[in-house]
């Protein structure tokens, strides 16, 4: 596994709305846009449902960076985006307390025909990634090196 | 011979993207529907297309669900391999007379295993790929096709009988006879789609004998993932093309052919397969003679700026003549507009942007009215476009004016609420 | 931590299938490769690959795997969800599983299409993402769809020829249909109009005769001076407000306020060309026929009639409906051009096409056809103004948006009219700027024809070169010249002299932002409300139970929009001709031995009625127990997340799904 290291790529958990993200990233699709592959997009009706444990324990399984795709004011749930920017807040705490940078997590709206800001969405979580390395040795070593 | 007659609520003819739309959207309503389809299995022209503008969907994943959908609901019985006879009118209802042709195959033993196909000695030029390959005498019409029963062309057939041996459900029979069905329903829908102009039509671009001169379904056919050879060759020698064009108009807006309106189809069908060779030949050329381009639907002119931005060429000229050289390379006469003269261009291959006719006259049967070109037209085309001058029977689709998919899908779904409405109207209640 | 599946003692043995899509996936993704990699996976009974999965056959194949191998899950890595997953929930159905233990995992748009440059990526990734499905589909439960009674109800907004064909339509089924305009009249942009192609019938006596009939339904009850202002619930049961303004003016008096007004504004019936009282008809012969007040403009002074001061008073009633469906035909605008653009605005000789028929439909007959009281003999037309715009040439529209489309009707409605104008008055002559003539459909190219045999001059311009129009020096023989290169003559710069340009402007969507707002239908890049798909659901739009009718889809003309009016009627018929609906389960689920009645699930929750504690009796003991209403549930899952027990999920979006599946995608695959 050692070997393998060298070509190891950083791994980009998308969760992203039915009505929003996930629509986008299937128009994104629609149009033959390229993004990078090290991308995983899961399709969830709101993010709401996760508390905040389910992205430490995503970070701590070895997901390197977590974009949250929601659906914003666009939301067809009331009180959905609300309490999701709130858990997102909350996690923030609870990564600086276990010493994970905060930049590894992005909440961001986007629509069903939000190409543009899908892509950089994307593009930036993987220079943040370039930047600051991989979870495990943030979790491992913090700052070595 | 009770079995032989049915009674329904509405029957819908032709198994295309059309018909199929309007029995779904009646049987989704409640109605019990009966779909004939003249072919062994259903699925029209849409199922021999590659892929489909402007989202470059491959055709199969739109088409076959569909037919998977009409084959697997309740209210729909299809009839495949049958055709309507006549329609008469009794007490109110229509009854239409319908022979089944005869397979040559069992339909309740059959399990389409093609089995007979791989024995069977005969190659005969499979109509599937425009006689681009051969098919057996006995087989599967296609990979997708719905029902998945074989069928056995009795004229190609030479009776030798290791089809039959070679079936595990014994489902050959040489005896088997046509027999008519009679059905009873309340409103009928024709879709019966559309040709394209034949590829020998026209003298001055060869009337078919250029080697390497092929029509627009037969491109299709070539894109296909299913086609002939799995990738775009020349059908005359084999050889990978490095230049090809296409001819609009072949066929449309051409008074000495008779076809004098716009084909609607052929732009938009040009510039996806233009787009489609760019992707499989990276290094090919590619050159549209057009008059017009008409890319009016929804996205559509968005997709030809895109082919443009390819690096597709897209010469506004008149084809005024196709020869070949030594090499069968066609050549063509072409006026170019924009710089005012008359060249000659040497192209690997030539692509007809051929239009549509109507398929087949409804007069005999149906006495519905048509218009000038043979498709069927409605007293009020622009209120009620899928009404015939024959209350209870509407027409859609290709069957009423050449139009693409989309607006075919639109029309079927229009159809299908006409007749639901007349249904509601002699019947009382669903 | 001993989480085990329902299906307590059934080995789980799962089907998982990798389609080709014809291509689209297996020009790309080593398709072979993903389904050998998933085959050694454990509970994986069958992995198999096919060209089109969604085909019948693909389908057979699943049905057989699940009868022969006795399957009790499925995976199929194919499309986007959004297409085909209803398509195998349906396959799994048929060979006896239950659907929801089905789990589509999109390859397609989110893997081969996005990463046609990098196929060796693009299959380890999709490997993931089926490791990643196969994680979920071990943990799936059967669920039972929830049925709903439906109102038989449908609402129509917009009172056009879509709304009306819609409505009608509808109605025909035995459908109760409301139908709201909100302007005082129904007819749209139709009755705007003269003459029509391809029939050369007369606009308003089409219209009429729908009319006649929507308003006879006894299924139909209308609203006119109504919109909708608010909106809830779900398909099958959508709680609307609507609002409506009075007419202001009732039947006896109507005629004396109408003959008192004084007070006048731009008439927008006809583009401002004229002017109207705020006491007002649309035109001759309008439906209804009662005059109605404008109260946007009306000034609010008394009006002397039959001696007495009258005051006019707008009492704006609002009232709710309950309808289980809601068609969209909102419809569209003409473009107008910014001020200056082609002179338009700023030369009175520049007209838009739509004003130009307008023109036409109220003008004195005469021999000569004059403008502004100058007679007109040549006449220029632009085409393609507002449509087909090309960055770098055209400005982007103000809300920075470039129109980039076609709007399908201008061509053969422009050579329409100048046929017409042509057969009126021969002596015309006619220059035609164009870059595409785009007379499409079965009998237009005969208007083209007739044009081109009629002596109307055809000019080709290119799209970056678009012609110039500019005011005459003084003392011309003509007040405008309009200049450009043509390219059917080599690109000969053209300068012609005429009395009057019709720009052959495009369709905009009519803007219903607050509606957008409120139901929260996608709009696509050219601002018109989003389908879900063009061909396989092309008039339905992603909130259920709503869908679309005519041009607030896109540009279309009159049959066009009647089709797709009469296709949304379809669409719903099926969904209400049943009088029930039935919903996906994914909504709230309870687990009474770990909720103890906390009631946080009840504080995060926005919607009434959908999850409450209550007192509830468990082993002979009165308990505290939240428990949730179905119907009332969006499944929107806030109520998971709060749950300090972990007693809460959302039926099929589970939580410990999520982290299975998390875990598989944080592995490395090798390809």
């Amino acid at each position: 596994m050692e070997a393998a290291t060298s070509t190891k790529v950083p791994k980009i958990l998308v969760i992203a709305t039915l009505s929003g993200g996930y629509a986008g990233a299937d128009y994104v699709g629609q149009q033959h846009l390229h993004y990078a592959t090290n991308t995983s997009i899961l399709p969830v009706r709101c993010p709401s449902m996760f508390s905040e444990d389910f992205y430490i324990n995503a970070f701590e399984k070895g997901i390197d960076g977590i974009i949250v795709m929601y659906s914003g004011t666009d939301s067809p749930y009331k009180g959905g985006p609300e309490r999701t920017a709130q858990i997102i807040d909350n996690t923030y705490k609870q990564m600086q307390e276990r010493g994970l940078n905060t930049r590894r997590l992005r909440l961001a709206a986007i629509c069903t025909v939000c190409k543009k800001p899908f892509l950089k969405q994307v593009k930036e979580m993987n220079e943040t990634l370039d930047e600051i390395g991989f979870v495990q040795d943030e979790l491992a070593g913090k700052g070595d090196g | 011979m009770d079995i032989n007659k049915i009674k329904a609520d509405a029957l819908v003819v032709g198994g295309g993207i059309a018909g199929m739309q309007s029995a779904l959207d009646l049987a989704d309503q409640g109605y019990q529907v009966v779909l004939v389809e003249k072919d062994p299995s259903i699925g029209g022209k849409m199922i021999q297309l590659s892929k489909v503008f402007p989202t470059l969907d491959c055709c199969s994943c739109i088409t076959t669900p569909k037919m998977s959908a009409v084959a697997n609901h309740a209210n729909i019985q299809t009839l495949t391999y049958c055709e309507v006879q006549s329609i008469d009118n009794a007490d109110g209802h229509f009854v239409a007379q319908i022979l089944k042709k005869p397979r040559y195959v069992d339909e309740d033993d059959c399990t389409g295993c093609r089995q007979c196909e791989y024995v069977c000695p005969i190659d005969v030029p499979s109509v599937f790929d425009l006689n681009m390959t051969a098919r057996r005498a006995i087989r599967v019409p296609f990979s997708t096709a719905v029902p998945q029963l074989a069928v056995l062309d009795i004229e190609n057939c030479i009776l030798c009988g290791k089809c039959a041996r070679a079936c595990p459900a014994d489902a050959v029979d040489f005896t088997q006879t046509a027999y008519e069905i009679e059905l009873e329903v309340d409103a009928i829908v024709l879709a019966t789609g559309f040709e394209t102009t034949p590829i020998d039509a026209k003298k001055e671009y060869g009337a078919g004998n250029l080697h390497n001169v092929i029509d627009g379904l037969m491109m299709e056919r070539l894109l296909a993932p299913t086609g002939p050879y799995a990738r775009v060759l020349r059908p005359g020698d084999g050889k990978e093309p490095e230049s090809i064009a296409y001819v609009q108009c072949a066929g449309s807006r051409d008074e000495t052919l008779g076809v004098e309106y716009c084909s609607r189809v052929c732009c938009m069908y040009a510039i996806k397969q233009a787009m489609l060779i760019a992707g499989a030949l990276p290094m090919a050329d590619i050159t549209l003679y057009y008059m017009d381009i008409r890319a009016f639907g929804k996205g559509y002119d968005q997709f030809y700026q895109n082919a443009q931005a390819m690096g597709i060429e897209f010469v506004k000229g008149k084809v005024a003549k196709i020869t070949e050289d030594e090499n069968q390379n066609p050549v063509v006469r072409v006026e170019l507009i924009d710089e005012g003269q008359v060249v000659e261009r040497t192209h690997d291959m030539i692509v007809l942007s051929v239009g549509m006719v109507p398929q087949y006259n409804p007069g005999s049967v149906y006495s519905v009215g048509v218009g000038e070109y043979g498709f069927i037209k409605s007293p009020a085309p622009n209120i009620s476009s899928t009404e015939t001058n024959r209350s209870g029977i509407f027409a859609t689709g290709a069957a009423t004016a050449p139009m693409d998919i989309v607006d075919s899908i639109a029309s079927a779904s229009a159809a299908a609420s006409g007749a639901a409405a007349h249904l509601e109207a002699v019947q009382g209640g669903n | 931590m001993t989480e085990t599946s329902d299906l307590k003692n059934e080995e789980i043995k799962i089907g998982v299938y990798t389609c080709y899509c014809g291509g689209n996936i297996s020009d790309v993704v080593k398709c072979e490769k993903v389904a050998d990699a998933l085959r050694e996976m454990p509970n994986v009974v069958v992995s198999r690959t096919n060209m089109a999965m969604c085909s019948d056959v693909g389908q057979s194949i699943i049905e057989e795997d699940i009868k022969s191998k006795g399957l009790n899950r499925v995976i199929v890595g194919a499309c986007a969800p959004s297409l085909h997953e209803q398509t195998f929930r349906g396959t799994v159905s048929r060979a006896g599983l239950n659907p929801y233990l089905y789990h589509h995992v999109g390859l397609r748009e989110q893997n081969s299409w996005v990463h046609g440059n990098n196929p060796g990526e693009a299959t380890k990734k999709a490997i993931r993402l089926m490791l990643a499905g196969l994680a979920k589909a071990r943990l799936l439960k059967p669920l039972d769809a929830i049925k709903l009674e439906a109102e038989v109800h449908a609402l129509v907004i917009g009172g056009g020829v879509a709304g009306l064909r819609s409505a009608y339509d509808i109605a025909r089924r035995g459908i109760r249909v409301t139908l709201i305009e909100k302007t005082p009249f129904l007819g749209g942009r139709m009755a705007q109009l003269e003459t029509v192609f391809p029939t050369n019938n007369q606009a308003r006596e089409d219209l009429h005769d729908l009319i006649e009939k929507v308003t006879q339904h006894p299924n139909i009850t209308l609203y006119t001076s109504a919109e909708m202002v608010g909106y809830g619930g779900y398909i099958g049961n959508y709680e609307v407000q609507i609002r409506q303004q009075s007419r202001g003016v009732s039947g006896d008096i109507a005629e004396a306020a109408l003959a008192a007004c004084t007070q006048e504004i731009p008439d927008e019936f006809n583009y401002g060309l004229t002017k109207r009282k705020v006491i007002y008809r649309a035109y001759e012969g309008c439906y209804p026929s009662d005059p109605a007040v404008d109260w946007e403009h009306y000034d609010g002074k008394p009006l002397d009639i039959d001696g007495k001061e009258v005051v006019f008073e707008n009492t704006i009633k609002t009232f709710d409906l309950k309808v289980g469906a809601i068609v969209m035909a909102t419809g569209f605008n003409p473009y107008e051009p910014p001020k200056g653009d082609y002179g338009y605005g700023e030369l009175p000789e520049v007209v838009t096409l739509p004003q130009f028929i307008r023109y036409m439909g109220f003008r004195e007959s005469s021999d000569e056809l004059t403008w502004n009281g100058r007679p007109v003999r040549d006449i220029a037309v632009i085409h393609c103004v507002g449509s087909r715009h090309v960055a770098g040439v055209h400005d982007p529209q103000p809300d920075g948006i470039l129109n980039n489309y076609c709007s399908r009707v201008c061509c053969t409605a422009a050579l329409h009219q100048v046929n017409e104008l042509r057969e009126e008055f021969p002596q015309l002559n006619v220059y035609d700027f164009y870059n595409d003539i785009r007379t499409y459909g079965l009998e237009h190219e005969a208007y083209y024809k007739e044009a081109s045999q009629n002596m109307v001059r055809f000019l080709r311009f290119h799209v970056d070169e678009r012609p110039e129009v500019a005011a005459a020096p003084a003392g011309d023989t003509h007040p405008v010249l309009v200049k450009g290169k043509d390219y059917l003559t080599n690109g000969l710069e053209i300068e012609a002299a005429v009395d009057l340009v019709i720009l052959a402007v495009g369709i905009i969507p009519n803007p219903v932002p607050e509606l957008v707002d409120l139901m929260k239908i996608p709009v696509g890049d050219d601002r018109f409300l989003l389908e879900v798909h063009p061909k396989l659901r092309p008039v339905e739009t992603p909130v259920p139970g709503v869908v679309l009718a005519g041009t607030a889809q896109s540009p279309m003309n009159i049959q066009e929009s009647c089709n797709a009016a009469s296709a949304a009627a379809a669409k719903v018929s099926a969904l209400l001709a049943k009088g029930q609906v039935i919903l996906e389960p994914f909504v709230a689920k309870v687990d009474l031995e770990k909720c103890d009645g906390t009631g946080k699930c009840v504080e995060v929750c926005e919607y009434e009625d959908a999850i409450a504690v209550k007192t509830i009796t468990i082993d002979g003991k009165e308990v505290q127990r939240a428990v949730v209403t179905p119907a009332n549930c969006s499944g929107c899952g806030n109520c998971v997340s709060a749950c300090p027990n972990k007693a809460v999920e959302v039926q099929g979006w589970e939580v410990a799904q999520f982290e299975a599946m998390v875990e598989a995608l944080a592995m490395e695959v090798e390809a």
